[in-house]
């Protein structure tokens, strides 16, 4: 593997990328970076699985890493990157009974969304329309909206079995928030079914959760904060919510009366 | 104020809920509603669709209306009570309430009733 050009001047163009945003410079990182997705995507090879298709994981997730890398926190970026690419990687497999069901067109588009929805975002400083996300595709509304289906943990599909942590989100700045997490959480009534479920969930989920149903906030302004992607925060959430259903009603709480 | 009308009738299966968050998104689309919006309504679709279809489905089928009113979309179901009816728990309750603008569910006998609404942001 060919190693990667000079620290000094990777390090430079992360803290522009940061400070700026600009998507040349990002194509630049990625780009320098690119032997490294390849290299890893090769691991993964001979398991059922094309190597152009692992090859385009690898480098979705590479371009994910470098999306959310922060250069202060003292990490190398192949530290960084290399449990998100794996992951990546790893949850393709994880979803190969998905990959049966549904078209591969509709996978590389969804495979794309998350990147296209967080640049666009990022450039609008809003969540962006239908047809913005479509027209950045190059692919037409309908399929925007299918893409949007087909990655989805609903209840009619089979879930994938929950990770005790998954690879290669940043480590959770939200350590410090914790404080912020629990003021909340004592502001619900004690006997809520609902609090006594959030208190089980791995700090993550519920952080999410709250941060969603409590606060308010947007799928893309919790994914800002915690440091994955909104894809990402919206497949945690259904799951997370299924879960947090499937519980309460294992634990055969009496129901409220319907209104 | 312009109002049009879709109506969806699908067998009560898990699996035919999915028409009924494409419609809910493509309507949504059509009026506007940014990606957020949209992915904030399929959770609700899905969430009040469970209460009639149940995590394995049963007989029978479902109805849902869609109305585009002006900037908002207003969805109504209804059908009779799925086996997790019962269960619509606080955590239901909290889910809808921070993502749509307004939603009201009634049972009379067996059968259930969901309305919701959401206004398009303007931004």
């Amino acid at each position: 593997m060919r190693p990667p050009p000079e620290r000094e001047a990777l390090q430079h163009l992360f803290a522009e990328y940061r400070r700026s945003g600009d998507a040349s410079v990002r194509d630049r990182l990625v780009e320098a970076h690119l032997g490294l997705a390849e290299y890893l995507a090769r691991r993964f090879d001979r398991r059922g699985e094309p190597l152009d298709d692992l090859v385009q994981v690898a480098s979705l997730a590479l371009i994910k890493a470098v999306e959310r890398f922060d250069p202060d926190r003292g990490l190398e970026f192949s530290t960084f990157a290399v449990p998100t690419i794996v992951g990546e990687l790893k949850r393709h497999f994880r979803d190969k009974s998905w990959a049966v069901r549904v078209p591969r067109r509709l996978q590389e588009l969804h495979l794309r969304l998350g990147t296209v929805v967080a640049e666009l975002t990022h450039e609008l400083g809003r969540s962006p329309t239908i047809p913005e996300i479509a027209d950045r595709l190059d692919a037409s509304t309908e399929d925007v909206l299918e893409a949007m289906e087909a990655g989805r943990a609903y209840r009619s599909s089979s879930l994938d079995a929950p990770v005790a942590a998954e690879e290669g989100d940043a480590t959770m700045p939200l350590s410090s928030k914790m404080g912020e997490v629990d003021l909340n959480l004592s502001n619900v009534d004690e006997r809520s079914q609902l609090a006594s479920l959030l208190r089980d969930l791995p700090e993550r989920e519920r952080t999410i959760l709250v941060l969603r149903f409590f606060d308010g906030l947007t799928q893309s302004q919790i994914a800002d904060r915690v440091g994955i992607s909104q894809m990402h925060v919206s497949r945690l959430l259904a799951r997370t919510l299924q879960q947090l259903r499937e519980k309460a009603i294992a634990a055969g709480e009496p129901p409220p009366e319907l209104r | 104020m312009s109002s049009e009308e879709v109506r969806l009738a699908v067998p009560a299966l898990p699996e035919y809920v999915r028409l009924a968050r494409l419609t809910a998104a493509g309507l949504a689309s059509r009026l506007g509603f940014s990606f957020d919006e949209v992915e904030d309504l399929r959770i609700a679709v899905d969430e009040l669709c469970y209460l009639l279809v149940g995590p394995d489905g049963r007989e029978g089928s479902i109805t849902l209306t869609y109305a585009m009113e002006g900037d908002s979309l207003v969805i109504v179901g209804h059908g009779a009570a799925g086996p997790r009816a019962a269960e619509f728990a606080d955590l239901s309750e909290q889910i809808l309430a921070a993502i749509v603008d307004e939603y009201e569910v009634t049972r009379a006998d067996d059968v259930i009733t969901f309305r919701m609404v959401r206004h398009q942001q303007r931004q």
